[in-house]
């Protein structure tokens, strides 16, 4: 029997891209996930913690491995192995080098300067190439430099970082939501919100939200519209565990049953009584 | 007239059944559209493989109907001014290919919007808060661009004789509005690559930064170079399946002559398309620093590897059906000791191109070997090896190229041994800047080893512009040593040109994930964020599913619309002049020749390939 030539191709065409597709499925699948939103503030998180909060960032939303390496000189960036303790010296430095100049700054402030504006003052040898951490598209949050500036700290150094040495500035608007496209405006009431978060939501029980509540249980949300993008604060009401528990607190504690309990108003009232939160 | 109808009635079925499909697709909840949600679910296969899948089919459909035209108007005026009816007939059969494919190219587009504006609503609303104004210059260009395609098809005849200089001129101006058409559509999408033009919070501070951003003009290069290539693959499988299915040796020789000219087309783009790749990628590197090594050094970098794959089968699927095409051409026989070395240079260069740097290995095995990395072969991972051996390779091409043109051809003229002599030097010198400069690269910064792939390029570039400025004249009347016997090829070259084909297309679907997939979870990268249930950028082996689906859905339109439009010929009267007998396709085929070329027409030039119309005894020679 004679095999019709458009058999034969189709059967060739189909060989040919099934090999390119086994091929490409027997190699390393590496997928590229979205970062995950850190939180820390109002939290009481211990030293150990918000260090190896750091690392995490330094690995994942941070993107420095990219380029840098601990205990390894790479040809992009330095090698951060020992910049805890190196910072002091590059700290005296600034009062004579780099633009502007920045006598008395400390060894603190120098790894906060290398983060935010990485060009004032770049290690002689490499390109300037470093993007500023807190502005697209990394974008870490206030929360999430303090935990990173805490890790390399702790790479030959003391950890002695607080929040409070994090401008408040620090990640304003670094969100990425796409400007004037991204700005949400729930038709919610802030007002009927908070009833929710004090009253049938019982939110009040664990969390503090400025002068409401006070408790302790969960992350204080004072600021949370601040720090949290609202794409975050409507999944995290819904699924709580999926969207990651705030380093210091207890994993599993938050029900995930807001989907069901709440109405879509009284859902869309608490979101936006939340989004007031700045 | 009937196939007419007929055609126009499965097109309104066509379009009558992607309006359905999206009717259902759409969100029958009105409330959902007063909320204007971010994003809506498309049923069963979610929003971002719709909106894959669509984009990637309207791409290859507009990467032909773009590219296909551009080497049909070159063909046309070679007969026009040569007066050679073959030119102006292969012409009109790549421009009806063009022409069937025309609308569904549309429709795709359509559908595509449609899509976008269904189901991600606040990035469609986004991007036209930026391009608004560039829709209505796409919309009129996309008018002209049909009337001057349909003046053109159906005005071949009646702008034939005297008048042929108009239709020739409608061929440019098509192309140009053509490429017009792209240049606005890629300002899009590098946008989302790229923005620029817009404040800190995202609005729009000016149309023209928006547009003329980083990669919009490498983008516009390689993707106008890439779709000629693309053009000239599906125009040479088109020949190839004719030439598979021919009942006559006429048949044969014809679309053995059309394979030719289709994959002379792309092999000739080809090799410059890789220029154009590193300029884009230096544009990526020049916009962010971090997309570029995210692209090249992070989650994608195994991506290259398959790259490397693809593009080594596509150097080496052209040049082994130059090879197979040369043992039809007498007089190549001593021209075939330099297959060998061609191919080993060839085998060494894909072998070492598609190296990966970072070894699969498990915990012992990286401790025995001292690292992820290869002590030797780990050398040949990086970009100093590889930009090296893709230049070699393209030489190479180059070689065989020249060694097909000059298979049966004997220069006659008395500096011929000085000219051979540079044009051996001029290979010989680029091959070792371009080797000099891959080894070097292992000595220097990254920052310095990049700019080094500028000097291997123009190297290659100045040995292909030395070589056939002297090639040409050379072989200008030049003695014959025979006529090629089109239709005598060996029946698996006509594989190869469906392979090259089918990996081209396959290759371009891999490159539109590249090019998506940096963006990472970002719509608009650092402007605008994916929020969707979407965001994660798939692994390799997911896209490459994707794209080998998509792939066989192209591979069965073009296959469904090719044979609509070859429905036409089927019993009916000819709408355009017969075929042509092509030398070597029948043993007596003068009297159909003379219908086919015209009493005093000149020898195809030295450019074009070299088709004998006047049957076996008229051989050409000078």
């Amino acid at each position: 029997m004679r095999v019709p030539v458009g058999v034969k191709v189709g059967v060739f065409a189909l060989a040919v891209m099934g090999s390119y597709s086994y091929f490409a499925n027997s190699i390393p699948q590496i997928e590229s996930k979205p970062p995950q939103e850190l939180s820390l503030e109002g939290g009481q998180v211990t030293t150990a913690q918000l260090v190896k909060a750091g690392e995490e960032i330094f690995k994942t939303k941070g993107t420095c491995e990219v380029c840098h390496r601990i205990g390894q000189k790479g040809t992009r960036a330095p090698d951060l192995a020992g910049v805890g303790s190196r910072a002091t010296a590059r700290a005296a430095e600034r009062a004579t080098k780099g633009k502007p100049l920045r006598p008395g700054m400390t060894a603190k402030q120098y790894l906060l300067e290398s983060l935010l504006d990485p060009g004032a003052y770049a290690v002689e040898g490499y390109p300037p190439i470093m993007p500023a951490v807190d502005k697209p598209p990394i974008g870490l949050n206030r929360s999430e430099v303090w935990a990173l500036v805490a890790f390399l700290q702790s790479l030959g150094g003391t950890v002695d970082v607080t929040l409070n040495d994090i401008p408040a500035t620090v990640g304003a608007g670094g969100a990425g939501g796409g400007g004037a496209a991204a700005e949400v405006k729930l038709p919610g009431d802030p007002k009927a919100g908070e009833a929710i978060f004090a009253g049938k939501g019982g939110c009040i029980a664990c969390h503090k939200a400025g002068k409401v509540g006070a408790a302790q249980v969960g992350p204080d949300l004072s600021q949370i519209a601040k720090i949290q993008t609202p794409d975050y604060i409507m999944k995290k009401i819904l699924d709580p565990a999926g969207m990651g528990t705030v380093a210091g607190y207890p994993k599993g504690v938050m029900p995930p049953t807001f989907g069901q309990t709440l109405t879509a108003r009284e859902y869309t009232d608490l979101v936006s009584f939340l989004l007031t939160l700045k | 007239m009937a196939c007419d109808s007929r055609n126009k009635l499965v097109y309104v079925l066509l379009v009558f059944f992607a309006l359905a499909l999206l009717g259902s697709a759409l969100p029958v909840d009105a409330q959902d559209a007063a909320r204007e949600p971010a994003y809506r679910a498309f049923p069963v296969l979610g929003s971002r493989l719709a909106v894959w899948a669509v984009a990637q089919l309207h791409l290859n459909f507009a990467a032909f109907i773009l590219g296909c035209p551009i080497f049909a108007v070159i063909i046309e005026i070679i007969g026009w001014r040569t007066r050679d009816q073959r030119y102006d007939w292969l012409a009109h059969e790549f421009v009806k290919l063009t022409f069937a494919a025309f609308s569904t190219t549309a429709m795709l587009g359509a559908l595509l919007l449609f899509l976008f504006v269904g189901y991600y609503p606040r990035f469609w609303a986004y991007l036209t808060s930026i391009f608004f104004p560039t829709y209505w210059v796409y919309a009129l260009l996309f008018f002209g661009e049909t009337f001057i395609v349909y003046l053109w098809y159906y005005g071949w005849e009646w702008l034939s004789g005297s008048r042929k200089w108009i239709h020739v001129s409608l061929g440019v101006l098509a192309n140009l509005v053509g490429t017009a058409i792209l240049v606005v559509a890629n300002s899009w999408v590098t946008f989302m690559i790229s923005p620029g033009g817009i404040d800190e919070s995202g609005r729009l501070v000016s149309l023209w930064k928006a547009i003329n951003n980083y990669t919009w003009m490498p983008i516009n290069v390689h993707r106008l170079i890439a779709n000629i290539v693309f053009g000239g693959t599906i125009a040479a499988a088109y020949a190839a399946f004719r030439f598979l299915s021919a009942e006559t040796q006429e048949e044969r020789a014809r679309y053995d002559w059309m394979g030719y000219v289709g994959n002379f087309v792309a092999v000739s783009a080809f090799i410059v398309l890789p220029f154009a790749g590193y300029w884009l990628g230096r544009e990526i590197y020049a916009f962010n620093q971090t997309m570029g090594i995210t692209m090249m050094g992070g989650f994608m970098s195994w991506l290259w590897i398959v790259q490397a794959i693809l593009i080594g089968i596509l150097f080496l699927g052209s040049n082994y059906y130059l090879w197979l095409g040369m043992e039809r051409i007498p007089g190549s026989e001593r021209y075939r000791k330099f297959v060998p070395p061609m191919l080993l240079i060839l085998t060494i260069g894909f072998m070492i191109w598609a190296t990966p740097r970072t070894m699969v290995i498990t915990f012992d095995e990286a401790r025995a070997m001292g690292g992820t990395h290869h002590p030797v072969l780990g050398f040949f991972g990086v970009m100093s090896a590889k930009n090296t051996v893709v230049n070699l390779m393209i030489l190479t091409t180059f070689l065989s190229y020249i060694l097909y043109r000059r298979a049966n051809r004997i220069s006659t003229k008395p500096w011929v041994r000085t000219g051979m002599g540079v044009q051996w030097a001029a290979f010989a010198v680029a091959a070792v800047i371009v080797v000099f400069f891959g080894v070097y690269g292992y000595f220097v910064d990254s920052l310095t080893r990049i700019g080094f792939s500028v000097w291997q390029v123009l190297a290659v570039l100045t040995c292909i512009v030395i070589v056939m400025a002297i090639d040409i004249p050379m072989f200008r009347g030049a003695r014959s040593t025979g006529t090629i016997r089109w239709g005598t090829i060996a029946t698996r070259s006509q594989y190869v040109l469906i392979l090259l084909a089918v990996t081209f297309t396959w290759l371009m679907g891999l490159m539109g994930f590249a090019r998506s997939g940096i963006r990472q979870h970002w719509h608009v990268y650092g402007v605008l964020r994916d929020t969707s249930v979407d965001a994660v950028t798939p692994a390799l082996g997911y896209a490459a599913n994707v794209i080998t689906i998509v792939t066989i859905v192209f591979f069965a339109l073009v296959t469904f619309i090719f044979w609509l439009g070859g429905l036409g010929e089927r019993g009916g009267p000819k709408g355009h002049a017969p075929a042509p007998v092509i030398a070597g396709g029948s043993d007596s085929s003068e009297g159909a020749t003379s219908q086919a070329r015209p009493q005093g027409a000149t020898a195809p030039s030295e450019a074009s390939p070299r088709i004998d119309c006047a049957g076996k005894a008229g051989a050409r020679k000078s």
